[in-house]
């Protein structure tokens, strides 16, 4: 695949994460009740997992998003090194966190399941561009 | 793209989630909590601030053991031991994640306890079950007196930050709540439970056996509990 297209993938993944990322901290500082099928979002996002040194993951998420859109934006090694680390650190994070909600907080939440295949499909499309370099 | 790059990237991101995991592990555990002498039943959310809670249950799904208690609303003594025992045993069990509480609501004294449970059980719904309960005991009236009344319960769930009280108030007839209240006297049957309150604990997963409680501090219990901890 040409890093044209792979940039494309970055680009629509990364806008779709920061759209969920978006709206869950839209809900956090609005204390507004989260849309959930799944019925676990508000117990997930009111528990200590969903802070990270004080600051809501929602946020970092929606940071992490916003970079990898950036570099979308670039056809740089640089652009294409910082895609990678932020995707694969971000998704072996999202791993962390889907295994905090099975195992001890007991709920899911309908959007971190949805960041989370978002954040891994751009790990394997930030790596594909690595090598497309 | 050298072999070179490829290995410093995923250590980077390798070090980067180590970081976030290791961040994350020390905020979820490392918590300074709040002192249970400082506590009055007022301070649930403090006191509940970050724990998972899910239905009646609060604390660690993975914690290895479960404590059920079986209260009653409106019983003087689930308040006793809501206010004196209820914050140490966080503090110390069900915060390291030792010891998951879950909640058996019985209505033995009437209907005032009827409406209250229905009321927790479904702000249990939205994780804030024990945070009502914890409201409804330092706001006990006179038994059966209609002190629980629609009032009562809006006042006290807007108290509770983040409760949508409406809908809590919408859900005490539904479904879920029936069946945890179904589930609650069952137990109680099986477990041969006639006074409030009471309990029982098992090892995760394992049989549930009656606790007695020796007193209704911390003390009362803490040692049931330390031993099923040192199986």
């Amino acid at each position: 695949m040409t890093d044209r297209r792979l940039r494309l993938a970055v680009g629509i993944l990364s806008a779709a994460g920061a759209a969920v990322a978006g709206y869950l901290t839209y809900a956090r500082y609005t204390d507004t009740t989260l849309v959930c099928a799944t019925g676990g979002c508000e117990t997930v996002q009111r528990s200590d997992y969903a802070l990270l040194a004080g600051i809501p993951v929602a946020v970092l998420g929606l940071g992490a998003y916003l970079i990898l859109l950036g570099t979308a934006l670039s056809a740089s090694e640089l652009a294409r090194v910082v895609g990678a680390v932020v995707a694969v650190s971000g998704t072996l994070f999202a791993a962390y966190l889907l295994y905090a909600q099975i195992v001890v907080i007991d709920a899911v939440c309908q959007w971190c399941v949805a960041s989370d295949v978002l954040i891994a499909l751009l790990a394997v499309a930030c790596s594909l561009r690595l090598r497309s370099g | 793209m050298s072999r070179r790059t490829y290995a410093a990237v995923g250590g980077v991101a390798l070090i980067v989630a180590a970081a976030l995991i290791a961040a994350s592990v020390i905020g979820t555990r490392g918590g300074e909590p709040a002192q249970a002498d400082q506590l009055s039943p007022n301070d649930a959310p403090a006191l509940l601030q970050g724990i998972p809670q899910t239905g009646p249950a609060l604390g660690r799904r993975d914690a290895p053991v479960t404590l059920v208690e079986f209260a009653d609303p409106q019983c003087p003594y689930c308040a006793q031991w809501s206010g004196q025992a209820f914050p140490e045993l966080v503090r110390d069990y069900v915060r390291p994640g030792k010891v998951r509480i879950i909640f058996a609501g019985l209505a033995f004294i009437g209907p005032d306890s009827d409406e209250a449970l229905r009321f927790a059980l479904a702000a249990g719904r939205q994780g804030k079950l024990w945070q009502v309960m914890d409201l409804l005991y330092a706001n006990q009236g006179a038994e059966n007196s209609g002190w629980v009344s629609q009032d009562v319960l809006r006042e006290i769930g807007d108290a509770v930050p983040g409760l949508d009280v409406e809908r809590a108030l919408r859900e005490t007839q539904s479904q879920e709540v029936e069946s945890q209240l179904a589930a609650a006297k069952d137990l109680q049957a099986r477990l041969g439970v006639r006074s409030t309150p009471a309990f029982a604990a098992s090892r995760a997963g394992g049989q549930l056996a009656p606790v007695q409680v020796t007193s209704l501090d911390a003390g009362g219990i803490t040692p049931s509990l330390d031993r099923l901890l040192a199986r």
